[in-house]
């Protein structure tokens, strides 16, 4: 009898202990299953966005846009001098379809504006474009020419200016610095894209 | 076939746009497409006073600036009837051969980029060039468009150096020269690609009106230096080097001469520049003196050929002003010396040309 009562209540201890341990598993799996991965997406999500800014910021693939005074600059940049190349971040591609960042170094006249604005449209999203001297940025000194658009905002969306005459090779290169931060999202003030106000200019 | 190249290129150097028709691997025609960088220089001109124009006059030719500046200023000089000071004529002759080299230093850092020499040539090249323009920067106060030519002299009187750094520079730039050859006319790759490449013949140099290296690669001795010498040019002992084969290679070899007489002429130029004096010229003012209305000429010998000046004066700015590019006319033979030849050898022919497209479209 005795026996009989503990191997019945062994029993249904066993089976109580039993059904406790599959529904604490079950339970336990399910919130293993869902804390884990829950921690994995929000992880992912924490990490995706600062990685994929960070690779952003970090391969940076300018391309080549030189028309006149301001390119001799930018080889500069690329020469012994400064050699921007050991950032490890800049490379010159010569086709569109393999860069980034435009850099616009040179007045831009009537018949160069569609020729820009289609090698802007071949480029790999997400790109950027820096207006390199005062040609690029406002017109420059051939701001009163019938012949040349005066800053190229007017037609493309302008992430940094670089002012100067022709700026120095190291405006470039801080320019390219400025740009990451942009990219990064670390930058105080507007974020913004500037494109000109005054569309009519373009026009004329 | 009809192969496009261009307008931007990385060896054209600018906007230019080449259309070559091709049967194989050689071409037949080729057509030149010019006016990407047309902004109106000579009409800006005529809108301005004498003296602002010689930002426009500048930024013509941005690899020597300085030259063109030079030719537009002596221009106003003569409209106005202004004398240059002595010590001022000596010094100009130094900055301007120094732009000289600085100019030739970059095209040959480039061609040799060009032609797939890689990165060991430009990358010296460029280093010499910097040494120049850091002397030039500190004489003037502006890395690339100077801008300290006034009339008559200059816009400040030179640092208190500049004969001893300018001694150091020719001695670096002595030492540094020589080494050149040995990774130039030593290298099969940069001979191979040269030598033979893009034959420009003495009459077809003449008949097309190419001048200055270009010319004289092709035999023929013509320099305005020597021609008509003007500051004192005539006062110094020194060659325009000529070479009779007319290919890229007599090109190279002329230029590359060119420095080491360039470099002569300096230290002539800094043995016998006067002491005393100072090199000020006058003042820009809003209104200066009245200009002569008749019409003048300057020529000069800037490092790519024969510059010219046509203006008609007017009171406080020019009338009419027209600007004689020297590379305009050597890319017209672009066509001629591409006639034959391979696809291949086309940036070798086009580099040794050394063009700068914002001269040419003005």
């Amino acid at each position: 009898m005795a026996n009989e009562m503990n191997t019945s209540s062994r029993h249904a201890d066993a089976q109580q202990h039993l059904e406790r341990l599959e529904a604490d598993a079950s339970k336990l799996t399910d919130a293993h299953a869902n804390i884990m991965f829950a921690k994995l997406s929000d992880l992912a999500k924490f990490m995706a966005k600062p990685m994929v800014k960070w690779s952003r910021t970090q391969s940076l693939w300018p391309m080549q846009f030189d028309l006149a005074c301001c390119s001799i600059e930018l080889m500069d940049l690329g020469s012994s001098r400064i050699d921007a190349e050991r950032k490890g971040y800049f490379l010159f591609r010569r086709t569109p379809r393999q860069t980034d960042v435009m850099i616009v170094a040179g007045w831009v006249t009537k018949a160069i504006a569609p020729r820009l604005k289609r090698l802007y449209a071949q480029m790999a999203k997400p790109r950027y474009v820096i207006a390199y001297g005062e040609c690029a940025t406002c017109g420059g000194p051939w701001w009163e020419s019938y012949n040349t658009i005066q800053g190229i905002d007017q037609i493309l969306p302008v992430d940094v200016y670089v002012a100067g005459c022709p700026p120095r090779p190291e405006n470039l290169f801080i320019a390219l610095m400025k740009l990451q931060e942009k990219i990064s999202g670390n930058v105080v003030g507007n974020t913004k894209r500037s494109v000109s106000e005054n569309f009519r200019r373009a026009e004329k | 076939m009809r192969i496009n190249i261009g307008p931007i290129h990385p060896s054209t150097h600018g906007a230019l746009k080449l259309v070559a028709y091709v049967d194989g691997d050689t071409i037949q025609k080729i057509e030149t497409h010019i006016g990407f960088l047309h902004r109106g220089v000579e009409k800006l001109m005529e809108n301005r006073i004498y003296m602002q124009n010689a930002a426009y006059a500048e930024k013509l030719d941005y690899l020597a600036p300085l030259s063109w500046d030079d030719l537009y200023v002596s221009a106003v000089e003569q409209a106005t009837g202004t004398q240059v000071k002595e010590k001022a004529q000596y010094l100009r002759v130094i900055l301007l051969e120094f732009q000289r080299m600085a100019s030739h230093l970059l095209w040959l850092g480039m061609f040799c980029n060009d032609i797939g020499q890689s990165l060991t040539m430009f990358m010296w090249a460029s280093r010499e060039r910097a040494k120049i323009i850091k002397l030039l920067e500190d004489v003037s106060g502006n890395r690339m468009f100077y801008m300290n030519l006034r009339l008559g002299g200059f816009s400040r009187n030179m640092p208190r150096d500049f004969t001893e750094r300018a001694y150091d520079l020719i001695g670096y730039l002595e030492q540094k020269l020589a080494e050149y050859p040995e990774v130039l006319d030593s290298n099969p790759i940069f001979m191979e690609r040269t030598k033979g490449v893009g034959v420009l013949s003495r009459k077809d140099a003449i008949d097309c009106g190419v001048s200055g290296p270009v010319l004289r690669g092709s035999g023929v001795s013509a320099d305005v230096r020597k021609s008509k010498p003007y500051y004192v040019y005539d006062k110094f002992k020194f060659i325009a080097p000529i070479r009779n084969t007319g290919d890229a290679y007599s090109r190279y070899r002329v230029r590359f001469e060119e420095m080491h007489q360039s470099l002569g002429i300096i230290k002539q130029a800094l043995d016998t520049m006067p002491q005393e004096g100072d090199a000020l010229g006058s003042k820009i003012k809003l209104r200066s003196n009245d200009a002569n209305p008749a019409p003048i000429t300057v020529s000069r010998e800037l490092p790519r050929g024969e510059g010219m000046i046509y203006m008609v004066p007017g009171k406080q700015g020019p009338y009419r002003i027209s600007l004689r590019s020297p590379v305009f006319t050597n890319l017209y033979a672009l066509s001629r010396m591409c006639e034959g030849a391979k696809f291949a050898d086309l940036f070798s022919i086009l580099g040794s040309l050394d063009i700068v497209l914002g001269e040419v479209d003005r």
